[in-house]
């Protein structure tokens, strides 16, 4: 019997939060990925380099969570167990660098919520947006996700 | 690993993008993985907890795919050189896989107002040691020009 989800939810915004890059974050995720470029790892080679200090791969600003709308909001927020996630699909659009010590604020929201049927079954697809804007107000980056629930 | 500078020159419609093997997926990648992203569900760390959820055993984030895939790109075309990624995960990876990313030209645009940067798009994807295509993408990179 497939589970129901709360698709109230659509276009649903969380709250503004931010998040400080910390230097040894980069580093850290950069290594988690086997990347091993000196421009996220080398404070001495990215110094010489194009923006004078490292700066994040481009899949980083996938951590940046908070607690008022990360994974967890999300699953409180459809009615859904964490077991039944996948995630579908994952966009990243940059616009600047990121660079460590800076600090960004992340608006993040809910633009659609469709089910359809899946090889496995019934699934709920759940697309969400989240622009990151620097203290210039400029846009940094944008992320769009498609988290497929398995109802 | 290439870190020497590429130019719009330098890559046409069709070029392939030298292929990233990865090494085999381990668990403890995937714990460092994530620690690194924060993304702590149990499906990717607990094979009970992933059995449990009918998943069989536990499976590799998609995001450290989409990082290795992000990687062949910047490893050919230069760090900061991606404007835009995009990725469907198609497939699950699971513990020993390796990842081999792959991709190719499919369009150069020239420069526009004056700005000297070329944009080159990509078709992309991944595939496991079976030949089974893990997630299929498209990245859009900024290249400058010699000129």
């Amino acid at each position: 019997m497939p589970i129901q989800i709360n698709t109230a939810v659509k276009s649903k915004e969380y709250p503004p939060y931010s998040v400080t890059v910390e230097r040894g974050k980069i580093k850290e995720f950069a290594r988690a990925i086997g990347d091993l470029s000196p421009f996220y790892l080398d404070d001495e080679v990215a110094k010489a380099g194009p923006w004078g200090d490292i700066i994040a791969p481009p899949t980083f600003p996938i951590t940046f969570r908070d607690e008022q709308a990360d994974t967890g909001a999300l699953l409180r927020d459809l009615g859904v167990e964490i077991g039944r996630l996948l995630h579908g699909e994952q966009e990243f659009e940059h616009f600047k660098p990121i660079r460590p010590g800076r600090t960004y604020l992340c608006r993040r929201r809910i633009t659609d919520i469709y089910e359809k049927a899946g090889k496995s079954g019934p699934m709920a697809f759940v697309v969400q947006e989240a622009t990151v804007t620097d203290s210039d107000n400029d846009i940094v980056a944008v992320m769009r996700q498609t988290t497929v629930v398995r109802l | 690993m290439k870190y020497a500078k590429v130019y719009a020159e330098d890559v046409q419609v069709g070029s392939e993008m030298p292929p990233l093997a990865k090494s085999p997926i381990q668990q403890i990648q995937l714990t460092r993985y994530a620690g690194a992203s924060g993304d702590f569900n149990p499906i990717h760390q607990d094979a009970a907890f992933a059995k449990a959820a009918g998943m069989g055993d536990v499976f590799a984030h998609g995001m450290l795919s989409m990082g290795f895939v992000a990687q062949s790109v910047t490893d050919w075309l230069g760090v900061g050189s991606v404007r835009k990624i995009g990725v469907r995960f198609a497939a699950i990876v699971r513990l020993g896989d390796v990842v081999t990313c792959r991709g190719k030209v499919v369009a150069k645009r020239p420069p526009k107002n004056g700005d000297g940067t070329y944009l080159v798009d990509l078709d992309l994807w991944a595939e496991n040691q079976k030949g089974e295509k893990v997630i299929t993408g498209k990245a859009v990179a900024v290249l400058p020009s010699r000129t």
